[in-house]
């Protein structure tokens, strides 16, 4: 077969694995940290593994590893299948893996060793954030190109929110990235005070908004309606759900800033954009529910679906939360709690994580030609993440409201009714019980794992022709 | 009495889903004569708890409530029980169309009802409002209260088992949402000037 008949699955393939791979090295440093606070007698001593160090590289490794590494598989393979055309380039995709692998490595070797902006999610240094540029202009120039060489007129939802998501990182990453140099290890951010701050969080936030809530609305739009058989419940809301979704998030950063020495109007815009959020955040919700309402009779044989009804679940739940917490007076109780930390991880592990790992038993046998090697381990796997991120959750929500009450709860006098140490000491059951969740959700993963290997271990890489064009 | 159901839906959940599809009660027999009382049992608990034991934090003296603060809370407590699942009461109906359940607003009413009685019992561990204890007494109820939901829907709905399964997944979505939103309630009113009281 000559190429250009095939669908490049190559690139897909690798980035699938190492979407698991990345997966486990991600939440075992997270499992690790959460173990650190619980009992700080486990960084040893030794600055390299310490909370302050480990954290940065939890955070990058499973938000740009392993979502990363889901992101890149699915659009790539999306993009083919709906526009019935081999990626443009496929000298360059094979770049974009190895690039993407290279700005990992250097990651979980630099943040350790302490070389960090101190920019939460944009942590990495400025040779290592030009690296990430290059390959990332070269994934647009992927992901693009493959669209303008469409077969198919009609460019269809996921599409959008992959497209938007590249377009949005590549300018969020080179605008809040600008630093000064002062040497190769070292720089300084080209904006100061408030400003930076301001630049900072809106980053900050559309990483959430576009790397990690559209890139995987993407994902949704595909991998849901697909894995149901049936077509998407509401293709116009999907439409206005994107435009929606696209103009307010980019507005919401100041949330992250609220009682800070940012001007009081910004943040209350940032407020009320965050409230507007809610419409597109239901507008994903009830077209993903609804998709998968007539799906029932697959449910028995497919506990896939699970996996994608309740990561859906979870999207609803904590794009509510978040509105929520942006308003100033609730802000002000639940900022600088656990209850942001909770918050993140429901979107984080119920969202993203949920959706990538269903995407990931569509796409991995398929990949190889195989069928799932156990459907009772899938089941497994669901009931043990599940009640992890249950047991996260409402650990950090107990803690977080507590944290937030004892530090503002005030004697008649004036003084604190509580020192610091008081609320780190009443946090500590919780921080174990959040050990415990997040052990339960690496279990899973784990389990998930050992299914796929067994699923492709000795199977040969499939090529998939590139269907004739309908009319 | 629709309250006496409670009893069977610990020893025999289906057998007594099946008896309370039987009753037919109406959406005002369903909140007054069963939500209505179940839920004094967290708010009444909750304001002995906070006023009178109080909780400890450390060596020192255990730290309580005032008596009026704890009444405030206590009655906005009990009223936001009744709120929630009268919300997810109407939630259920307006998503029982899709779900192929064609039930009357009083069966989900009492669908939402029923499905918070083991959270409304478990209530009266506020009495001892020792934190990370009330947690884990909590969670293994939260897990009853899900079996208890996810046996109810086919039955309450008269849909089959795998219809119910994604009808209970998507009710318990907005049921996520709605605890979300009393959180956030809950602290919003602290801020408007409802907040905890504390005698130290």
């Amino acid at each position: 077969m000559t190429q250009g008949e095939t669908y490049n699955y190559t690139v897909v393939r690798r980035f699938a694995i190492m979407t698991i791979v990345w997966g486990i090295v991600g939440m075992t440093v997270g499992v690790y940290i959460a173990a650190e606070l619980a009992w700080p007698v486990l960084n040893f001593d030794l600055p390299w593994i310490t909370y302050s160090r480990l954290r940065p590289l939890h955070t990058n490794a499973v938000i740009f590893a392993f979502g990363g590494s889901a992101l890149f598989s699915t659009s790539y393979y999306v993009v083919q299948r709906t526009c019935h055309v081999r990626l443009c380039s496929d000298r360059l995709a094979a770049f974009t893996f190895w690039g993407w692998q290279a700005v990992i490595v250097l990651a979980a070797i630099t943040l350790p060793l302490g070389i960090t902006t101190t920019k939460e999610y944009a942590e990495l240094e400025w040779p290592i954030d030009i690296l990430i540029t290059v390959v990332w202009l070269s994934y647009a120039y992927v992901f693009f190109g493959t669209i303008a060489r469409r077969r198919i007129r009609h460019i269809f939802v996921a599409n959008w929110f992959f497209g938007a998501f590249i377009l949005t990182v590549a300018m969020l990453h080179v605008v809040n990235s600008a630093a000064i140099p002062v040497s190769f290890w070292k720089s300084y951010s080209l904006y100061a005070g408030v400003q930076d701050a301001m630049i900072q969080w809106w980053y900050g936030h559309n990483a959430v908004g576009f790397f990690l809530t559209a890139g995987f609305l993407g994902i949704m739009y595909y991998f849901v309606p697909k894995q149901a058989n049936r077509p998407i419940y509401s293709y116009r809301l999907s439409i206005v759900h994107f435009w929606a979704l696209v103009f307010t998030y980019i507005w919401a950063g100041p949330h992250h800033l609220h009682y800070t020495a940012l001007p009081d109007w910004a943040q209350s815009l940032g407020m009320v954009m965050s409230l507007i959020l809610l419409a597109p955040s239901w507008g994903g919700m009830i077209n993903g529910i609804m998709t998968l309402s007539g799906a029932w009779e697959k449910l028995r044989t497919d506990p896939v679906l699970r996996f994608l009804i309740v990561s859906i679940s979870f999207y609803g739940m904590s794009t509510f939360e978040g509105p929520m917490m942006s308003i100033k007076t609730v802000n002000a109780l639940s900022h600088y709690t656990d209850w942001t930390i909770g918050h993140v991880h429901s979107g984080a592990l119920g969202w993203v994580a949920l959706i990538s790992l269903g995407a990931m038993y569509y796409l991995i046998p398929r990949l190889f030609g195989r069928e799932l090697y156990s459907l009772k381990l899938v089941e497994v796997h669901f009931w043990v993440a599940t009640i992890g991120i249950v047991l996260y959750i409402t650990a950090m929500w107990v803690s977080g409201v507590m944290q937030g009450l004892m530090w503002r709860a005030v004697n008649q006098d004036g003084t604190l009714t509580y020192s610091f140490v008081e609320s780190v000491q009443a946090m500590h059951p919780f921080y174990v019980i959040r050990f415990l969740g997040g052990l339960a959700f690496l279990s899973g993963t784990l389990v998930m794992a050992y299914n796929l290997w067994k699923t492709v271990a000795g199977a040969q890489a499939v090529e998939a022709p590139i269907p004739a064009p309908a009319h | 009495m629709p309250v006496s159901h409670v009893i069977g839906l610990f020893l025999d959940p289906k057998g007594e889903w099946r008896r309370i599809q039987e009753k037919n009660y109406s959406v005002p027999a369903c909140i007054f004569g069963h939500t209505m009382i179940l839920s004094l049992i967290p708010a009444v608990s909750g304001f002995i708890g906070t006023s009178q034991i109080g909780w400890q934090i450390g060596a020192g003296a255990p730290v309580k409530l005032t008596v009026s603060s704890a009444g405030q809370i206590a009655v906005l407590y009990y009223f936001a029980m009744i709120a929630a699942v009268v919300c997810v009461g109407v939630v259920i109906r307006w998503m029982s169309q899709t779900y192929g359940a064609s039930q009357p607003l009083s069966t989900c009413m009492v669908l939402a009802s029923y499905t918070a009685s083991p959270l409304f019992l478990i209530g009266i561990m506020q009495l001892y409002p020792l934190l990370w204890l009330n947690f884990v007494v909590g969670l293994p109820a939260l897990g009853y209260t899900a079996y208890v939901f996810y046996s109810g829907v086919p039955i309450m709905m008269q849909i089959s088992q795998d219809r119910g399964f994604l009808f209970g997944s998507a009710i318990l979505a907005f049921g996520l949402v709605t605890l979300v939103a009393m959180l956030a309630v809950t602290v919003f009113l602290w801020g408007a000037g409802f907040a905890p009281v504390f005698t130290r």
